[in-house]
């Protein structure tokens, strides 16, 4: 007996020959990589954009699967760069398959033995070896929810373009880190009176001569900084271990800071009694020591820019959805949904603009989680003629910083905070 | 030519074995090539229950750099500390952009590439990946 319910194989086979001899099927669909075949209105993103500013909200690389990951987008492959689709940032916190990889140097670590790994504290009156069980059980563990973001985040909206990593806006996640106090560390190092750094190296080797930053990545927080106080030796992102590639056993989780100083698989801290000067801190990661870090490529050539270390995130905000992909029909009831951050405190405001920036609407802010968390916000927007609008987004933060609407340019390519902007275009619904 | 190709070799060589000696608890810069064109779900890993961590080695994805006079001594110099993503990953430059990323890698990040070899390589670069020369 067969199940009534089974679609008879004979038949199913005459309907399909049916169809397929009704509607020409290449009129319907495509093989993926086709040349000229692409649907209308489709294209696939390119390889490398430039020299104008890249127009895309992410790079516009291939996606490609890593351990322990969910897709990403591909910047390099080695060392391993990758960044964050948009699409994973509807929610306040960045899944830790979905948060973005970054690495300095080709020697990044495929595997740690725990049996044989220890963060080493050394230059207190006491050397510390501590193992992964004597971070989880001898001191207190608190949490923290904080963004963490690449300097270089959106450094392919640069004119004229700089080198380095081509990130789209996606270099950046938000997790919940549960760890230690990395003042309780310090404290039982006994850090001494003369001593004015602390240091951190990790896992990110390279195989470059000794004594260059190709060898090995350190960087350095003054110990008088009030960010010291605020940071974590992390053995927990979001609840879980991390990702290998997001710096597993432990990262140093430095609030309201980019994300450079979050030393991944950190295992050396070490307290200094004078400035570190190695590349990582004296040559790499500077910025103009000017108002938003702007400067030009003349007056860089003529040397006249005085560089100071990187530090805070500038005050930032993203429409998440709609991403531009879809064409809304005209009356549509839209949910504009985005997140927003600043290193310099919590997110007061959320403004959005449906006409290129000429007038602007409060969004409500979503859930407060925490000062130096992604501030999710929302606003509802009914589009009332079939056009192309242009829609703005800036976020204001407790010190009163507002996002401008001029970019960013210095060598580096770092702090970028220009109003973000989304065409959505509108059709006819009838 | 042949000289220097055998000469980076022992030094990549040393340097690998250099860099396994120094920090025998962790695996670190080992990776594989992989198949393009397909993105695979990634499975539940099926570990030991060891103290190791392991994600395994690191998939690379070929990149074709274009062809041309001074390719080869990108591919064996530069590869050392990067693949050669990092150049098609870069917007068009221009020329003297790139002989600055260049003398940059030798003087600031030291890495070890012949003085002509280093002419060679800007050349390239310049004939290849500037908004005029860059084709794909």
């Amino acid at each position: 007996m067969r199940d009534s319910r089974q679609f008879p194989r004979r038949q199913l086979l005459e309907v399909l020959a049916a169809v397929g001899s009704a509607v020409a099927l290449d009129r319907l669909f495509v093989a993926p990589g086709a040349a000229g075949q692409e649907p209308s209105g489709q294209q696939e993103a390119p390889e490398f954009t430039g020299p104008g500013a890249n127009p895309y909200w992410n790079s516009p690389g291939q996606l490609v699967t890593y351990p322990q990951k969910e897709p990403l987008i591909l910047l390099t492959d080695r060392p391993v760069q990758l960044e964050t689709p948009r699409h994973c940032f509807l929610t306040p916190l960045t899944p830790n398959g979905a948060f973005y990889v970054r690495w300095h140097l080709p020697a990044l670590p495929n595997s740690v033995d725990l049996k044989e790994w220890r963060l080493q504290v050394e230059g207190g009156a006491s050397t510390l070896t501590l193992s992964l069980p004597d971070l989880l059980t001898r001191f207190k563990p608190i949490s923290i929810v904080a963004v963490n973001q690449c300097s270089g985040n959106s450094r392919s909206r640069l004119q004229p373009r700089v080198a380095g990593g081509q990130w789209g806006n996606g270099a950046m996640g938000n997790a919940l880190w549960t760890g230690v106090k990395l003042r309780e560390i310090l404290e039982a190092a006994r850090v001494h009176n003369n001593s004015v750094q602390v240091q951190f190296e990790g896992l990110d080797k390279g195989f470059g001569p000794a004594g260059y930053g190709s060898n090995r990545f350190m960087k350095s927080l003054d110990l008088n900084n009030p960010v010291v106080d605020e940071c974590l030796v992390a053995f927990a992102m979001n609840n879980e271990p991390l990702p290998l590639l997001n710096g597993f056993p432990v990262r140093l989780v430095v609030p309201g800071y980019f994300a450079t100083y979050w030393v991944k698989s950190l295992s050396w801290i070490r307290i200094l009694d004078k400035p570190d000067d190695n590349f990582w801190m004296k040559t790499a990661y500077r910025i103009p020591d000017t108002p938003r870090g702007i400067t030009t490529p003349d007056e860089v050539k003529a040397g006249n820019v005085r560089t100071i270390p990187i530090s805070r995130m500038p005050v930032r905000s993203f429409l998440i959805s709609p991403d531009g992909s879809i064409k809304i029909p005209v009356g549509f009831p839209l949910q504009l949904q985005g997140i927003s951050f600043s290193g310099y405190g919590a997110i007061r405001r959320v403004e959005v603009s449906d006409d290129n920036g000429k007038n602007w609407r409060d969004a409500r802010l979503g859930e407060d989680i925490g000062p130096y968390s992604f501030r999710t916000w929302s606003l509802a927007w009914t589009p009332k003629q079939p056009e192309k609008y242009q829609l703005a987004v800036r976020a204001t933060d407790a010190k009163g910083n507002t996002q401008p609407d001029e970019g960013v340019w210095n060598p580096g390519g770092y702090l970028w905070n220009k109003i973000e902007r989304q065409e959505v275009v509108v059709g006819n619904a009838s | 030519m042949r000289r220097y190709k055998g000469y980076t070799l022992a030094l990549v060589a040393l340097a690998i074995l250099a860099g396994r000696g120094l920090y025998a608890e962790f695996q670190a810069g080992y990776y594989t090539p992989t198949v393009q064109g397909s993105i695979r779900q990634v499975l539940p890993s099926v570990g030991s229950t060891d103290a190791i961590y392991d994600a395994g080695k690191y998939p690379i994805y070929p990149t074709v750099l274009a062809a041309g006079d001074g390719r080869q001594e990108v591919e064996v110099y530069c590869n050392v500390c990067h693949s050669p993503r990092y150049i098609t990953m870069q917007p068009p430059l221009p020329g003297g952009a790139w002989a600055d990323e260049v003398n940059k890698m030798v003087k600031t990040y030291g890495a070890s590439v012949p003085d002509d070899a280093v002419q060679k390589i800007i050349q390239y670069l310049q004939s290849r990946y500037t908004p005029e020369t860059r084709k794909h």
